[in-house]
């Protein structure tokens, strides 16, 4: 499902690369923890999959497509078959739970029925069924981050990726958000989740794939957070 | 696509930025109405130079009886008619003339000031009191001195009127208009793209929230960069329409009902140069905020 090929990435300017030589392949429906120190390109492989930069060398593959060689018109192609979810939420303040959730249906062309049968769902699905018509700020950060993973799979993509989705969160809400990538990785959603969470990497024991300084240091079934474990 | 999701975000996005949207609908107006008025002028001088330039350069009046020309003792003779002639006919420059007879230019004046003026027991003007002429076309209109010189004092001969005398200071001026219109339009119109690509950037940072999204969530660039064409689109539609109504006013109270009125010798400008003002105007408009909507927002929500 996602493959990357000896991808380096290097940012303009000084520095050593933020990625450097990785070669890692994701199978349809596989859950993997992306974990490593901060800066250790975890980010950047993420942004990479998503067509957010491109590889300095190397190849990216998505659903069996290069995705550097992707016209630029068909990446909007692309991002509606990833979810995403960041640390931070993203969820538009003015907008109520269901509208945050209906406008990732809505921009990118979905009818109106299909958006009032579609939101509820998935609303009931992330455990927010009767929370609709709160406003971003009138939820926990659990909850609010729910609503985020909602938007990010109310399209049904192929793939889930999460930047650090409990970063913000309490242990209890950060079980529950948890919870939640896994009834969603039970879907069959490939599910890529960047985190330095060594709780959550340790009790979920799903593949794991380290990186270090841009270079894969481990890449382990079943692993835990640290080396050891 | 949603056409309600891109009308709530036009509204939003025009009230949101009312006042940037006012600037650019103004200075838009105010360019677009002088680009017009250069064209309309451009377009004045067009018909007045083809009338002038092309029909006739130097007119040779001849001597009458009572001629104000102290040189004229009578009415011109047929020998000194002939020898204006053959002057004429010789000359190189010339490319064509034609004689003009006492009764055809009373038939013109009477064309212009209306028939009622010379009728009746007390006429203002007889026949008789009109000059015969020689009208002469020239090969190039520029080269008339020559044959001015050539024809100024022979006999018979009471005055040389090149059209370029009276007519080109009014050519001059209208040339000096357009360009002043066309020169300042082209100030405003910089400040016209400044102000649209202000506008798209406040816009843009306004709404960066909510395009990062967009982009997330893969909706395509055109749909996101769709409420920015709408917003670029109705100022410019507001601007054309502003300048239009100006230039037809400017047609209607400056032109037609006011100095078409003192100077009727000009051919002047009407509705269909007006139209062809619009055209030029209604390209322009939304070309000055789309084109740099367009390179903006693909800068601003590049995928
Ligand atoms: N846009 C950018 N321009 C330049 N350098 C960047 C950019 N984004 C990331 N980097 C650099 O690339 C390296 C990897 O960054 P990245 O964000 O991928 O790390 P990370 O593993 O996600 O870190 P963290 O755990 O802190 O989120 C870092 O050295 C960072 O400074
Ligand atoms: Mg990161």
């Amino acid at each position: 499902m996602i493959r990357f090929e000896k991808v380096t990435k290097t940012y303009p300017g000084p520095g050593a690369p933020a990625l450097d030589g990785v070669t890692v392949d994701i199978e349809k429906g596989e859950f993997v923890f992306l974990v490593g120190a901060s800066g250790s390109g975890k980010s950047t492989a993420l942004r990479l999959v998503l067509r957010e930069t491109r590889p300095t060398s190397g190849r990216v593959y998505v659903a069996g497509k290069e995705i550097n060689r992707l016209a630029g018109w068909k990446v909007p192609r692309l991002r509606r078959q990833i979810g995403t979810v960041f640390q931070d939420f993203r969820l538009l303040q003015n907008k109520n739970v269901s509208e945050n959730v209906a406008f990732a249906l809505q921009v990118i062309g979905k009818s109106r029925s299909e958006i009032r049968q579609v939101v509820p769902e998935t609303l009931e699905l992330v455990g927010l069924s009767g929370k609709g018509d709160r406003l971003p700020d009138e939820l926990s950060g659990g909850e609010q981050q729910r609503v985020a993973i909602a938007r990010a799979f109310v399209n049904r993509p192929m793939i889930l990726i999460a930047d650090e989705p409990t970063g913000n969160l309490d242990p209890t809400s950060s079980v529950e958000v948890m919870k939640l990538l896994e009834r969603i990785n039970q879907t069959g959603t490939t599910v890529v989740m960047a985190t330095h969470d060594s709780g959550v990497v340790d009790h979920m024991r799903k593949r794991v794939v380290e990186l270090g300084g841009g270079r894969l240091l481990r890449d382990q079934v079943e692993g835990g957070y640290g080396a050891a474990g | 696509m949603q056409l309600r999701y891109i009308f709530t975000e036009l509204r939003q996005g025009l009230r949101r930025n009312v006042s940037m949207h006012i600037a650019v609908v103004l200075t838009l107006f105010v360019s677009l109405t002088l680009v017009g008025l250069g064209t309309l002028l451009a377009q004045q001088a067009d018909r007045a130079t083809e009338q002038w330039g092309n029909q006739l350069q130097i007119t040779v009046y001849l001597c009458r009886d009572g001629d104000e020309n102290p040189a004229c003792q009578s009415e011109v003779t047929d020998p000194q008619l002939d020898q204006v002639v053959t002057t004429v006919a010789d000359n190189p420059e010339v490319s064509g003339y034609q004689l003009e007879s006492k009764a055809e230019a009373f038939e013109k004046v009477k064309e212009l000031y209306g028939e009622e003026t010379f009728s009746g027991p007390n006429p203002l003007l007889t026949e008789e009191d009109m000059a015969q002429s020689v009208r002469i076309t020239l090969q190039d209109p520029n080269e008339f001195a020559g044959v001015t010189s050539a024809v100024t004092g022979l006999d018979g001969v009471s005055q040389v009127q090149d059209l370029r005398d009276s007519v080109g200071p009014i050519l001059d001026s209208i040339d000096v208009l357009t360009i002043a219109a066309w020169g300042t339009a082209a100030l405003l119109v910089a400040a016209a793209l400044l102000l649209v690509a202000n506008t798209i950037r406040l816009a843009a940072f306004a709404r960066r929230k909510e395009i990062g999204i967009m982009r997330l969530v893969g909706a395509s660039t055109l749909y996101i960069a769709l409420p920015f064409l709408m917003e670029a689109l109705v100022t410019a539609v507001i601007g054309v329409g502003l300048a239009a109504g100006a230039l037809a006013s400017f047609l209607k109270f400056g032109i037609t009902d006011g100095v078409a009125q003192d100077l009727t010798f000009i051919p002047w400008v009407g509705w269909s140069e007006w139209g062809v003002a619009v055209v030029v105007v209604a390209v322009l408009g939304p070309a000055l905020t789309l084109l740099p909507t367009l390179l903006l927002t693909r800068k601003y929500i590049k995928v």
